[in-house]
């Protein structure tokens, strides 16, 4: 596979696994801010997706509405959902003969949707939860046809490591930001609200209810995030999958190039499976949290030079 | 007979050729196909069109045409009734191309070697040097069997008189194919049932055919040579067809940025290496092709890849150089051509040029201005252009001094009236002018021509310029079977 058709669509499932998980993160914001307007802020959030100034900043996040349509819809804002979209599907044009037609008309849908004055209308003036739910359903679609149409050949292996290592990007940094700005609540484990909230944004909820009945404290939901290996956002089980595709991928590499990667992959994995972290040390945590972030990086950037030709 | 009310508000034009009707009468070719649509009622024809509309859109069959950095998917306007070819007409027609063709790249082959046509005094050396498109670099460059013009869109049209003119052969970088097969595959959605039952002859093979020649022309001894379509890259607006293709053929699709030269032979960079390539399909326009040698600010091509064509470690669809025999002044001589190198007499027509580097054609140009086409002699897509009787008087003017200044690169052809076609618009059929476009594939074995081609159509009433980039829009052509 040509190097550059492999950083194409690997980029293009990043693309899209971010905007699924920011878009998770706005929706679980923006019910918190309904929830509890009186210790809430979208200061967190518009750090993370975009880069204001002090002043836009301050300008910008008493107005719930404007938030919104800055994060998912503004085309001046290089982080924003539309933006994310548009380079997944530019992306997916120029690896038209790469994936299959169904793959390609889900990001075409997906794309006119997000221009649409209809999805606008509602993020601005109605319902933005369901906005932002017509859009998530078409990443999902997404998903499915991936699953269902693609061969599984090597650009399989790239689309899907795309994803993971997005996701283990994203699953880092959503519990550090979470964590580092309730840090006291976290700690205590009295206020379960903090803890629910992230467990929403990582579409964990559910299975923690189940695993955990009910019971909220901050190690387990520590653990849950970490280690849970049923838990498709787990940082393990995002990283143990990485390296079971990674591994199909030997035949099609050079050898030098497999070596190396193998190595970091498997370095990373372990390093996260037999970390000891508490919730009642924050700073180990976080510094945690920062080494794993800074080794996922050097992996996509050593995809980058040994596989997608990049310098 | 014009009974019906579809077919009876349709007005034939004077002194056109009408491809459908003939003084109020259906012509044969044409019988089998309106009684298949002359009893549907007004309301099916309108969804048909819809659903025509529709199935482009879904299936991506766009261009995309990019303003203030934002890109706006437009479709390539499709008429949902066919233009239809009679079986004798098209024999002519295939042997016509097929004879041009052959002058064409026997030309090419002379004029980039021994020069006997110029050395008999059949075509001034000056038209020749003095053609921008004439690549030096070409001079005693071996291709492999001696084929320039692997591929070329010969642009035809129909005069009030029923004869078809070549009016262009496109021997460089020929576009549209993907629209003649995307377009048939609509026409069988549409209207179901109606192509076999109409003896209509399949185009789908083209992409088989074209697939053939380049793997023929790999000359290294591999059983499977690597055959790669290049393409100027997604901002191009005939991307479409190059994933098209590429597909269809099961190719790889590469961008100048993919491919590398190392010691004179050409290679892709893969995930797992580098991979030899032997033959290049390529759709980036030759300045474009090697920055050390045609033009040092093109990002699109490769640097080396001219050595490595040179040295014959890669094939490279079509030639290089081509673009002197699309000069449109060389046009002018290749009846001439065709006499000199086949001893024979040419088939179809050219449109009578006049070159205005000839001060008594100039002359006498200028005097008739209104009744002339003016062209630039190195441009295509409809660009470039003057039609004198539509033009303003400070057009021409304007026209007047380009041409004193740099009277080599105009030419002028009286204007033809292109024939028209029905097209369903608006809801009732309305007569608009067409040209026909069939493509011809020029292999080790020979020259095939797929049965069918491009039409295109002038949307705008009255218009004569079918080119997409004007606004044009295109059309099922049907070649019936014996």
């Amino acid at each position: 596979m040509l190097s550059r058709v492999a950083d194409t669509i690997y980029w293009l499932a990043r693309y899209m696994e971010r905007t699924q998980a920011m878009l998770q993160v706005i929706r679980i914001y923006y019910q918190a801010s309904q929830d509890s307007p009186h210790d809430f802020s979208w200061r967190p959030v518009l750090y993370s997706y975009g880069h204001l100034s002090a002043e836009e900043l301050a300008a910008t996040e008493g107005d719930t509405a404007r938030v919104l349509a800055h994060l998912i819809l503004d085309k001046h804002n290089d982080a924003s959902a539309y933006n994310n979209v548009l380079q997944a599907r530019e992306n997916a044009r120029s690896a038209q003969d790469h994936i299959t037609r169904d793959v390609w008309q889900c990001l075409n849908d997906y794309y006119h949707a997000i221009r649409s004055e209809e999805i606008a209308q509602q993020i601005r003036y109605g319902d933005p939860m369901s906005g932002i739910d017509a859009l998530m359903r078409h990443g999902l679609v997404f998903t499915g046809a991936v699953q269902n149409t693609m061969p599984r050949d090597e650009g399989y292996g790239y689309l899907t490591m795309g994803r993971l290592l997005e996701r283990a990007l994203q699953t880092t940094d959503i519990l550090r930001i979470r964590w580092a700005n309730n840090a006291d609540s976290m700690t205590s484990g009295l206020d379960a609200p903090e803890l629910r909230y992230l467990l929403h944004s990582l579409f964990g909820h559910e299975l923690y209810l189940k695993t955990y009945r009910g019971n909220f404290n901050p190690d387990s939901v520590l653990q849950f995030v970490l280690h849970n290996s049923h838990f498709a956002h787990s940082l393990s089980s995002c990283l143990s999958r990485l390296s079971w595709y990674f591994e199909r991928l030997r035949a099609d590499s050079l050898p030098e190039s497999y070596e190396r990667l193998e190595f970091m992959v498997g370095r990373l994995a372990n390093h996260v499976k037999y970390s000891t972290v508490s919730a009642a040390e924050p700073e180990q945590l976080n510094d945690f949290l920062l080494e794993t972030r800074q080794e996922l990086l050097d992996v996509a950037v050593a995809f980058g030079k040994y596989y997608f030709g990049r310098s | 007979m014009k009974e019906h009310a579809l077919l009876h508000a349709y007005q034939e034009q004077p002194n056109v050729w009408d491809e459908m009707f003939h003084a109020e009468h259906i012509r044969p070719e044409y019988r089998s196909f309106v009684s298949a649509i002359e009893n549907l009622p007004h309301a099916e024809m309108t969804r048909k069109d819809e659903l025509a509309k529709k199935l482009f859109m879904s299936q991506g069959i766009t261009f995309t045409v990019y303003n203030s950095g934002e890109g706006i998917e437009k479709i390539f306007p499709f008429d949902i009734i066919p233009r239809i070819i009679q079986h004798q007409e098209w024999k002519h027609i295939e042997a016509g191309i097929k004879q041009r063709l052959l002058a064409l790249n026997i030309f090419l082959k002379d004029i980039y070697h021994q020069q006997f046509i110029v050395k008999d005094g059949v075509i001034p050396a000056a038209l020749i040097y003095s053609c921008p498109q004439f690549l030096r670099e070409m001079v005693n460059v071996q291709v492999p069997y001696d084929i320039y013009t692997h591929i070329a869109g010969v642009d035809l049209i129909r005069d009030a008189d029923g004869q078809f003119y070549v009016l262009e052969d496109n021997l460089r970088t020929p576009s549209g194919v993907s629209y003649m097969l995307e377009n048939r595959s609509i026409t069988s959605r549409i209207f179901p049932d109606l192509l076999p039952k109409s003896n209509v002859q399949p185009v789908k093979d083209y992409p088989d055919l074209l697939f053939r020649n380049l793997l023929a022309l790999g000359n290294r001894h591999v059983s499977d040579p690597t055959v790669v379509l290049l393409s100027p890259g997604i901002y191009n607006s005939a991307y479409f067809e190059h994933t098209t293709l590429a597909r269809l053929m099961g190719i790889e699709l590469v961008e100048g940025r993919d491919l590398i030269v190392h010691n004179h032979h050409v290679f892709m960079k893969t995930t797992k290496g580098l991979r030899q390539v032997d033959v290049i399909y390529r759709r980036v326009d030759d300045e474009f092709l090697d920055p050390l040698v045609f033009r040092p600010d093109s990002a699109l091509g490769v640097p080396g890849i001219y050595a490595a064509y040179r040295k014959g470690n890669v094939a490279i669809v079509n030639a290089m150089g081509n673009g002197v025999a699309d000069d449109k002044a060389v046009y002018s001589y290749v009846p001439e051509m065709i006499r000199y190198y086949l001893n024979e007499e040419p088939i179809l027509k050219t449109v009578p040029t006049y070159q205005m580097s000839n001060p008594d054609q100039r002359n006498m140009v200028f005097e008739r201005m209104d009744k002339m086409v003016i062209k630039r002699t190195n441009e295509s897509g409809g660009y470039g252009m003057l039609i004198g009787s539509s033009a303003t008087e400070e057009q021409m003017q304007a026209f007047r001094e380009a041409i004193t200044e740099d009277p080599r690169s105009f030419i002028a052809q009286p204007i033809i009236s292109l024939s028209s076609t029905p097209c369903y618009i608006n809801g009732v059929l309305q007569p608009r002018r067409v040209d026909l476009r069939p493509f011809a594939l020029y292999g080790p074995g020979g020259i095939d021509i797929v049965p069918g081609g491009l039409t295109r159509v002038a949307l705008q009433e009255g218009s004569l310029v079918v080119n997409s980039s004007q606004g044009g829009g295109s059309k099922d052509t049907w070649v019936l079977g014996e």
